[in-house]
């Protein structure tokens, strides 16, 4: 029996994806849990980042820098169009919205007619290259075991731990801040503090950009060590962060950084279980009927959490607003 | 009532209805295995669509786009072999191919595009008659596309089209032919137009019985049910499980669709969204519950059914015929049912004693039960109506094209996109809203590729909320 995939799930610590997922999920913390708006599309803002990102620097061949902004604008630009319809209405309309608006990308960027820019179903690929170029470290084999990484894989990494580290002291920060009080105060009644005359569908749309940024920058982190895939941005992503930030804590810094390692870690550990016990036949199922079960693990985990622990590890129970 | 149910903490109520789902899920493995060995129809057909080795690959390469050929008899539904088809299309594509012993043939493609596919008449052998609908056909094949159905039916009794060898069936008559008109490449206006006016009909009133669910479950609980889509892909395979498997007659899955489906909703009450209601739980929480009932629910459809399309039999000949227009029998009976189920529907609302009580504790709830309403008995009836209409709903469309685990999630945002178009929580608002989503998805294809076709529905549905996001009959005052 083969047990590479234990230090091969922790290892999970270390990819790209969690760091993205955490990226993503703290942006969806922004936006959920401190400021209480009911964003279901965060995939869609993961997905204008990374083709933002990844046109620009593929198609177009802008340098690092100019690609970043681009993608920064993007996210921007997606904030301000689903924003402005939804966000004076109550939760329910920006939720149905968001969702729709990131299926939207997802459909748009796979049409064919647009294919030489987005690369259709296929995706982009090489976006890593103006990234790569920084590296500074010595071209050799780094980590131990199974866990090996080449300079430039090693330089996301770091790279990418220190973006969410960054992101999350930003947060505190901000949430420390008179205007983080402000979106709290706006998650728990809205109409007490528009009666302190504050623009709260402004606040409201200050959150949803700074979040949707994090979660434009998160799909960048993603996509320079893989490609873009169009798939990867849809509905699913938005419940994975779901469940991430739920289970770390919503109304936390910390939790959905966790929550992204927990939920990897977990979900490579299933898997690998999975594949030895199927290799082995030790489990009535075949192959093809593995790939579901993580999702449907998922989705049972996402029930229980929000139902039996909706402040998640490390939340207040208190100030989960969502726990009634 | 109530106190009887406080003796079972929520959290044991919650285990059973898990304990529920497991066991209707094993059910259904059952059902599903036995689908392995079943060799019918439907498992041909679901092969054609979904073939992915080309036999003929074009300069040996193997291509992800394909074409799958089928050619029949209308009147006993036999394969004709030995039928030459040729294929043209963009960069100089050129194909002659012929059909195998079982009628089938499935052409590799070097890219996506549209593609014309020519029957030559003059290799159908004598007296299976000529093709019935257009022909040549244009095939639009977007990238990755595999086995796009190009079928062909044969018929001796075509009336029109029996005099020469190329003289078009009368599907195109008057088109092709004299060349009289406007639009793209020789078809008329009314050509494109009528047929997707009634497939888009035929889908917006396959919607609404799905819709008139969610409108009806978040007008009485608040609840934006994100899990409804898999409401609709249980009645779809309930449906293929019944038509498919075990065979039994088109109307009986039909029936039982609509009664399994009502079962499963007062299961899905009963287990998990009453004992949550019990738990004070609030709207926030409770959707995105949903949604982890969602993804799990359609992650075990896939688990039992696996990733394919799966194709309920039947008759796929032409019944009907207005102008441009060819409808399936069931083409025609489905939206018959669909107008019979929603005007049941509206009688019960507006005239029966538990229809009153659904609109007035939609209307609001606390005053509903002051004034002496059982909420929880009027909102158990909704679930179980709900469950019912979108089961349905999803074993019509399973006539109506072939269904998979993702049906339901698939036209869920379409659904959504009617009732925030007829205004949440109005049942006869999501009817409207659906009519007005499936004629706008099937006629955008006129101007947008057929890929975008969602895309339309859901930025109108964005631009209703901005100018008018109490949609079409909805209240100032809901929106909030």
């Amino acid at each position: 029996m083969d047990f590479n995939f234990i230090p091969l799930a922790f290892g999970q610590l270390l990819e790209p994806q969690t760091i993205g997922y955490a990226l993503a999920a703290l942006g969806l913390t922004v936006h959920f849990g401190f400021t209480g708006l009911l964003n279901f599309g965060q995939a869609g803002f993961m997905a204008v980042g990374g083709y933002f990102f990844a046109i620009t620097t593929v198609k177009f061949g802008w340098p690092l820098w100019a690609a970043l902004l681009a993608c920064i604008v993007g996210a921007v630009i997606f904030a301000l169009i689903l924003g402005i319809p939804t966000l004076r209405l109550r939760a329910d309309y920006l939720s149905i919205v968001t969702i729709a608006a990131a299926e939207i990308i997802r459909y748009t960027v796979k049409t064919p007619d647009i294919s030489p820019l987005t690369g259709g179903s296929d995706g982009i690929n090489g976006s890593s290259d103006g990234f790569y170029a920084l590296d500074p470290l010595p071209d050799i084999s780094y980590g131990f075991g199974v866990l090996r990484y080449t300079n430039d894989g090693l330089w996301i990494r770091i790279v990418g731990w220190l973006v969410v580290i960054l992101a999350a002291l930003l947060v505190r920060q901000l949430m420390r801040s008179p205007w983080g009080r402000i979106v709290k105060g706006i998650r728990e009644d809205e109409d007490a503090v528009r009666s302190l005359g504050k623009n709260v569908t402004w606040y409201k749309m200050q959150s949803l950009i700074l979040g949707g940024i994090m979660g434009a920058i998160a799909t960048v982190i993603v996509i320079i060590p893989t490609s873009l895939q169009p798939d990867n941005y849809g509905t699913q992503t938005t419940f994975f962060l779901y469940t991430i930030i739920l289970l770390g804590g919503a109304t936390t810094v910390l939790g959905p950084i966790v929550g992204s390692i927990i939920f990897w870690v977990v979900l490579q550990l299933t898997d690998g279980i999975l594949t030895l016990l199927v290799t082995n036949h030790l489990l009535p199922i075949t192959s093809i009927q593995q790939g579901p079960i993580r999702f449907i693990l998922v989705g049972i985990a996402l029930m229980l959490l929000v139902i039996f622990r909706p402040q998640g590890i490390f939340g207040n129970k208190r100030e989960a607003h969502f726990s009634a | 009532m109530a106190k009887a149910l406080h003796h079972r903490s929520p959290l044991v109520r919650v285990i059973l209805g898990l304990l529920a789902l497991a066991f209707t899920a094993s059910l259904l493995t059952a059902l599903g295995s036995a689908s392995a060995r079943a060799e019918s129809p439907a498992d041909l057909a679901a092969r054609v669509q979904t073939a992915t080795t080309p036999s003929a690959a074009p300069s040996g390469s193997a291509s992800a786009e394909s074409i799958g050929i089928w050619v029949r008899k209308l009147s006993d539904k036999s394969n004709v072999a030995g039928v030459k088809i040729t294929i043209t299309g963009p960069g100089g594509f050129s194909q002659v191919v012929t059909t195998d012993a079982k009628g089938l043939q499935t052409i590799g493609l070097p890219a996506a595009g549209t593609y014309k596919v020519l029957v030559d008449v003059s290799s159908i052998p004598a007296g299976d008659g000529k093709p019935l609908g257009l022909n040549p056909r244009q095939v639009q094949v977007d990238t990755d596309n595999q086995g796009v159905p190009a079928y062909f039916l044969l018929s001796t009794t075509a009336g029109g089209g029996s005099g020469g060898g190329t003289t078009p069936t009368p599907g195109s008559t008057g088109s092709s032919t004299s060349g009289s008109s406007s639009s793209s490449g020789g078809t008329s206006f009314a050509d494109v137009v009528f047929p997707r006016v009634a497939t888009g009909l035929i889908f917006g009133l396959l919607i609404a019985l799905a819709s008139i669910g969610v409108s009806l479950i978040y007008g009485t609980t608040g609840l934006n049910n994100f899990a409804h889509g898999e409401l609709v892909t249980f009645g779809s395979l309930t449906g293929y499980v019944m038509a498919g498997i075990l065979h039994v007659p088109g109307p009986i899955a039909i029936v039982s669709a609509f009664v399994l489906g009502g079962v499963f909703g007062w299961v899905q009450d009963l287990g998990l969204w009453k004992p949550l209601r019990r738990r004070g739980v609030a709207l926030i929480p409770l959707m995105i519950v949903s949604i982890g009932l969602s993804l799990a629910l359609r992650y075990i459809f896939q688990f039992i059914f696996g990733p394919d399309l799966l194709v309920t039999p039947s008759d796929s000949s032409s019944f009907l015929t207005l102008g441009p227009v060819h409808l399936r029998s069931t083409d025609v009976s489905s939206p018959i049912i669909c107008i019979v189920v929603l005007l049941a529907v509206a009688y019960v609302l507006l005239r029966t004693r538990i229809g009153k009580a659904t609109r007035a504790v939609a209307d609001n709830r606390s005053l509903a039960a002051a004034s002496g309403i059982n909420v929880e008995r009027v909102i158990r009836i909704v679930w179980i109506g709900g469950g019912a209409l979108a089961g349905l709903s999803g074993a019509l469309i399973g006539y109506y094209q072939p269904v998979s685990w993702q049906t339901g999630a698939s036209i869920l945002l379409l659904i959504f996109a009617s009732v925030t178009l007829g205004g949440l929580g109005t049942a006869f608002g999501a009817l409207v809203g659906s009519v007005v989503i499936g004629l706008l998805v099937d006629l955008s294809t006129i101007f947008i590729p057929s890929n975008m076709k969602l895309v339309a529905a859901l930025l109108v549905m964005i631009v209703i909320l901005l100018f008018r996001p109490q949609g079409i009959l909805g209240r100032r005052d809901r929106i909030g």
